[in-house]
């Protein structure tokens, strides 16, 4: 169990106001992403730069990869945050990094960076926590969103269903079992030879495709909100290898059509049950056009708000790190200098066992 | 003019502050916690117990490896965001070249071994010139067996230091005779030290062209199945 706490200025509050400018700083995974946001929403500048071109060759992110990139592109990602925002940097009321979970030795550049630009410029540091930063997405582009809100978060590293009741109040409905679904989709597209990422890799091919040309099989899980996406993929393994004629785009078309179907079944099904104002997507395989799509027109069959952040806001980038960043520090206050990498970080929830119990 | 130097590539984290009249400051951790959370706060703490503030400073060295991967990217990060934020240079110095400097006064030559993990070490050659060290073979990564073929086809006195050289003490001993001892990891004292004579001749670059000696290819292995190759 990773803990991650707030030990230098435990409990004491910061004034944070809608003129608080934050640096947020996010190295997780393959992004080395700087963003400047005031008062928590408004996106001042936001810059990606994104390693997908070094991890292309090998499928998946590499991780020592990851990081000699990271610490190669945070200064000058961080100077264009700055220069794009024209502001003076000594404008920057807090700096805030991603502290996990991720990529220990990504996470490492970004916190020691984070934490020597805080310690420099004489303002507060703040952790913030990867997950937690995506549930906040949606807010940078609608902060009138109401709650509670079920957000469905989709991508390579996880797949979960959570109910935000409130600021930093989530209850966690369900979460994957085995694969993230992102992770289905790089695996799907690798053995598909369709290349890399596999999320866009598999959308595109899609399109040429019939979603009904293959059923395969949906894990419901009966009536719980928990994903499963191991027995899906080995499903379209064994298929292909039966019939090693079949069309790729038929197979990708129908295994998104598989993925999707479980996703927004579930997410609508926790949305009525908990009563839900709107239902949101976040996480990169939010930027799926089908699954986009789906949601969309679920949320206007059951009568409730469905929220789409942008492409650029559902994958991973440092605006939503800044926002959540701007959020934790008027609630709990600086974090400590001696913060470190926290990989195995989870969502802090108002139902802790809620991980033990799916 | 004040120098901020961070050393992380070892087990050890270490910070100074260096001057005209040398080391001002240092502060030295071989063992404890993880590297990010020692470092921070101990140049936190070092300037605080100086009274200088980080505006002072003109320069930060920083230890550029070779070492341990994480370990040098912690100090890396930080002395190149430091820099960023004070907007003033940087002097990147070899972590053999730190671990060479304290033995200078040797007649021997002068092999700084650095225990690389994986039974392997990074180790380079120096020899005493006037007015300090002059490297006399670049560093290398492999096993001791390679270091020690390495000193027999030398054949000089040789003084080993660095933690390699403790840990492989008994290898490198029964393949060659030589005298092992000195320091177990570079220090920021010795970065200071080194970087203020830079910083005089104006050798310093922006954060931007600090370059980590890795000497190691990063490991890249993923095996999927694809379609393309199925039985
Ligand atoms: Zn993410």
């Amino acid at each position: 169990m990773s803990t991650f706490v707030r030990t230098a200025h435990a409990g004491q509050r910061s004034s944070v106001g809608p003129d608080t400018l934050v640096l947020g700083i996010e190295t997780s995974c393959d992004e080395t992403a700087a963003a400047l946001v005031l008062g928590g929403t408004e996106v001042i500048s936001s810059v990606v730069s994104s390693q997908i071109d070094l991890h292309a060759d090998f499928g998946g992110v590499v991780p020592e990869i990851a990081s000699r990139a990271h610490l190669e592109s945070l200064n000058p990602v961080v100077a264009r945050a700055i220069v794009e925002a024209g502001v003076d940097e000594s404008r920057i009321d807090a700096v805030a990094a991603t502290v996990g979970p991720g990529l220990i030795g990504a996470l490492l550049v970004g916190v020691s960076a984070a934490k020597a630009f805080a310690l420099a410029w004489q303002v507060p540091f703040v952790g913030v926590n990867h997950l937690e930063a995506h549930l906040y997405s949606a807010f940078l582009e609608d902060p009138t969103l109401e709650f509670p809100l079920v957000v469905l978060l989709v991508s390579g590293g996880h797949t979960m269903l959570i109910e935000m009741q409130d600021h930093g109040r989530y209850r966690l409905l369900g979460r994957t079992i085995d694969d993230a679904a992102g992770e289905a989709f790089d695996k799907v597209a690798r053995f598909l030879d369709l290349g890399y990422p596999g999320g866009p890799a598999i959308d595109a091919a899609a399109l040429n495709g019939d979603p009904e040309a293959i059923r395969f099989p949906r894990a419901m899980m009966d009536d719980s909100y928990d994903f499963s996406f191991s027995g899906l993929k080995t499903a379209v393994v064994n298929h292909v290898r039966k019939n090693p004629d079949v069309s790729s785009a038929d197979v990708a078309a129908s295994f998104q059509a598989a993925v999707v179907d479980v996703l927004v079944t579930k997410a609508r099904r926790a949305a009525v049950a908990v009563g839900a104002k709107g239902l949101v997507l976040g996480g990169g395989v939010a930027a799926n056009s089908l699954l986009r799509e789906e949601i969309l027109g679920a949320c206007a069959t059951d009568q409730i708000r469905g929220f789409l952040p942008s492409r650029q806001m559902c994958t991973d980038n440092a605006a939503m790190i800044a926002a959540a960043g701007w959020y934790r520090l008027g609630t709990d206050g600086p974090s400590g200098l001696d913060t470190g990498a926290y990989p195995n970080l989870r969502l802090p929830l108002i139902d802790p066992d809620a991980w033990a119990r799916s | 003019m004040l120098i901020l130097g961070v050393e992380t590539a070892t087990s050890q984290v270490s910070v100074a502050i260096g001057g005209h009249e040398g080391v001002i400051a240092a502060v030295e951790i071989t063992r404890g916690r993880r590297h990010a959370e020692i470092l921070i706060p101990a140049v936190e703490f070092i300037c605080q117990h100086t009274g200088i503030e980080m505006t002072e400073f003109g320069v930060v060295a920083v230890d550029v490896g070779p070492g341990l991967f994480t370990g040098m990217r912690v100090g890396l990060a930080a002395g190149k965001a430091f820099a960023q934020a004070l907007r003033i240079p940087m002097i990147g110095i070899s972590s053999l070249d730190l671990l060479a400097f304290p033995a200078r006064h040797t007649d021997r030559v002068v092999v700084p071994v650095i225990d690389a993990r994986k039974g392997e070490v990074f180790w380079a050659m120096y020899r005493q010139v006037p007015g300090g060290l002059q490297q006399v073979a670049p560093p290398t990564v492999g096993p001791v067996e390679e270091l020690v073929a390495d000193l027999l086809a030398r054949s000089q006195e040789v003084l080993c230091v660095g933690d390699g050289a403790l840990r492989y003490r008994e290898e490198i001993l029964d393949g060659y005779r030589c005298e092992i001892g000195g320091d177990a990891y570079p220090s920021a004292g010795a970065l200071v030290q080194l970087a203020h004579a830079q910083a005089l001749r104006e050798e310093w670059v922006n954060p931007r062209e600090i370059e980590p000696i890795y000497l190691r290819a990063p490991d890249a292995q993923i095996n999927w199945a694809t379609r393309a190759v199925r039985e």
